[in-house]
């Protein structure tokens, strides 16, 4: 228990010495408000439009594939703790490598799809893709 | 010598040198073993932002950095902290306040969470919970959504794409740094930090006297090369520095941030990289482990050895695209590191 004390403990200083620094700034920096300074950087432009603007869907594609092996990747965890000391102990094998190499063979299965399937290949807009070169065609 | 690893955690230590026990102790000792820990890193930090990473780059460009203020320039971390600690904070218009404020924080806040579980050697080791490895990457990870919420809130078309450049990355390369580390845990049988540590102080083989200790990048160097670009893309340095890629979106994510958020911002990702080292220096080179100097001296080199090869890394070589980058992340070290942990799985289980 006392472990996870001094980690509260590390979370209130991880928090506190930046807070620190920011009250610190705040003392020491001018405050000159102007006409334009406040304005987002736009390369020099005036911003136009929104800036919640669209994106490439590819971001959704890969967080939703991410979900999926970081569930992976958690519930291989416990299996690889108990994998040596199980062996040690004189159990089979096929019995503690074989669930745990169907498993990640199904999501492999998984990612094959994915892959056959273009969700991890990079969508290109239509106008960038008419405007292809010879080079990258 | 000093022994490695002492069975007493710093707050304990601390605890008993104040004389003070039960909660009390555990509290007062947290919070100043804490606070220790803290300023190890902060100092670290200071001497890798504002000056080693420039004196490194002009290295590497045959140039002669900071050398004005003090032995070897030295004395302009402090002339660069109050410097850009009293810059005007400037707010543009139309940002989503509560997170625009709330992202800065989370970045170092996450950073500094992970190095709890660390052991740094000479008993400096804030906690050693049996979950240690997990925790150590779940607090790395709290910084995507510093980030995501930085590159949502700054009300920038630029800022928006860092944010979800960084979220991509960090989800791609996550996973392969993960199942990389559970290759190690393989070895162990243990999350905890400090059995990870003592497992690697057993000897490998012994060449002409010289015993080689079975560290696990020893054991299993693929491992530790899949850990170490993964890692590299974690902390977003070259060639997986897309989210920030100033020739293309500017800065990222940390467009709008000016004065002490941009420190905050700047001292995260700093941290970030020493907790990637950390982290690679506990999973596969034996911790603070190391012949003749103490361990602690031993940890510090180990983790200014992967900033050094960070920042060769950003001198040396060329960005990647972002399609490449994706590519790589899921076609090329997802396949490479879930290949790595069936075999060492099966090489284990048919040693063993």
């Amino acid at each position: 228990m006392s472990e996870w004390i001094a980690i509260g403990a590390l979370a209130l200083v991880a928090v506190g010495i930046p807070l620190g620094m920011m009250a610190v700034s705040a003392i020491l920096r001018p405050s000159v408000p102007e006409q334009g300074k406040r304005a987002t950087y736009e390369s020099g432009e005036v911003p136009t439009g929104t800036a919640r603007v669209q994106f490439n869907i590819q971001y959704y594609m890969v967080a939703l594939l991410f979900l999926v092996f970081d569930i992976e990747t958690v519930l291989i965890f416990p299996w690889a703790v108990i994998y040596r000391p199980a062996l040690d102990q004189g159990v089979a094998l096929s019995t503690v490598l074989l669930p745990m190499l169907a498993f990640v063979g199904v999501l492999v299965v998984g990612l094959v799809w994915a892959w056959r399937n273009g969700a991890i290949k990079w969508v290109k807009s239509p106008l960038a893709n008419r405007q292809k070169t010879e080079r990258n065609a | 010598m000093l022994p490695l690893q002492s069975e007493v955690l710093l707050p304990e230590r601390i605890a008993g040198i104040l004389g003070l026990s039960g909660t009390v102790g555990q509290i007062v000792g947290g919070l100043i073993g804490a606070f220790l820990i803290a300023n190890i890193l902060l100092i670290q930090t200071a001497v890798a932002g504002p000056w080693a990473k420039r004196k490194i780059t002009a290295a590497f460009t045959d140039r002669i950095a900071v050398n004005r203020v003090g032995p070897f320039g030295l004395l302009v971390i402090v002339a660069d902290a109050v410097r850009l600690l009293s810059k005007e904070l400037v707010i543009p218009e139309g940002v989503d306040r509560p997170a625009y404020d709330l992202g800065p924080l989370l970045v170092p806040f996450s950073a500094l969470l992970g190095f709890a579980v660390i052991p740094m050697g000479n008993g400096i080791h804030l906690a050693d919970p049996e979950t240690g490895a997990v925790f150590a990457f779940a607090a790395s990870s709290i910084a995507s959504l510093g980030l995501v919420m930085m590159g949502y809130a700054s009300n920038n078309k630029y800022s928006l794409l860092g944010g979800l450049r960084a979220i991509a990355s960090n989800i791609a390369y996550e996973i392969p740094l993960i199942v990389t580390a559970v290759s190690v845990i393989i070895f162990t049988g243990s999350l905890q930090m400090s059995e990870i540590v003592a497992q690697q102080t057993d000897p490998l083989l012994s060449v002409a006297g010289v015993t080689i200790p079975q560290w696990f990048a020893f054991v299993n160097p693929f491992a530790f090369v899949l850990f170490v670009i993964a890692n590299l893309a974690e902390v977003g340095r070259n060639p997986f520095d897309v989210p920030e890629a100033p020739t293309e979106i500017v800065a990222g994510y940390q467009t709008e941030y000016s004065s002490v958020y941009f420190v905050l911002i700047y001292l995260g990702e700093f941290i970030h990289i020493f907790l990637g080292g950390a982290l690679a220096a506990t999973l596969f080179l034996g911790g603070p482990a190391g012949p003749v100097l103490p361990g602690f001296v031993w940890f510090l080199i180990k983790i200014w050895g992967f900033y050094l090869f960070t920042q060769w890394a950003r001198s040396a070589i060329p960005r990647l695209r972002i399609d490449q980058f994706l590519d790589i992340g899921w076609k090329g070290m997802l396949v490479l590191s879930f290949a790595n942990l069936v075999l060492t799985a099966v090489i284990v289980g048919v040693i063993a």
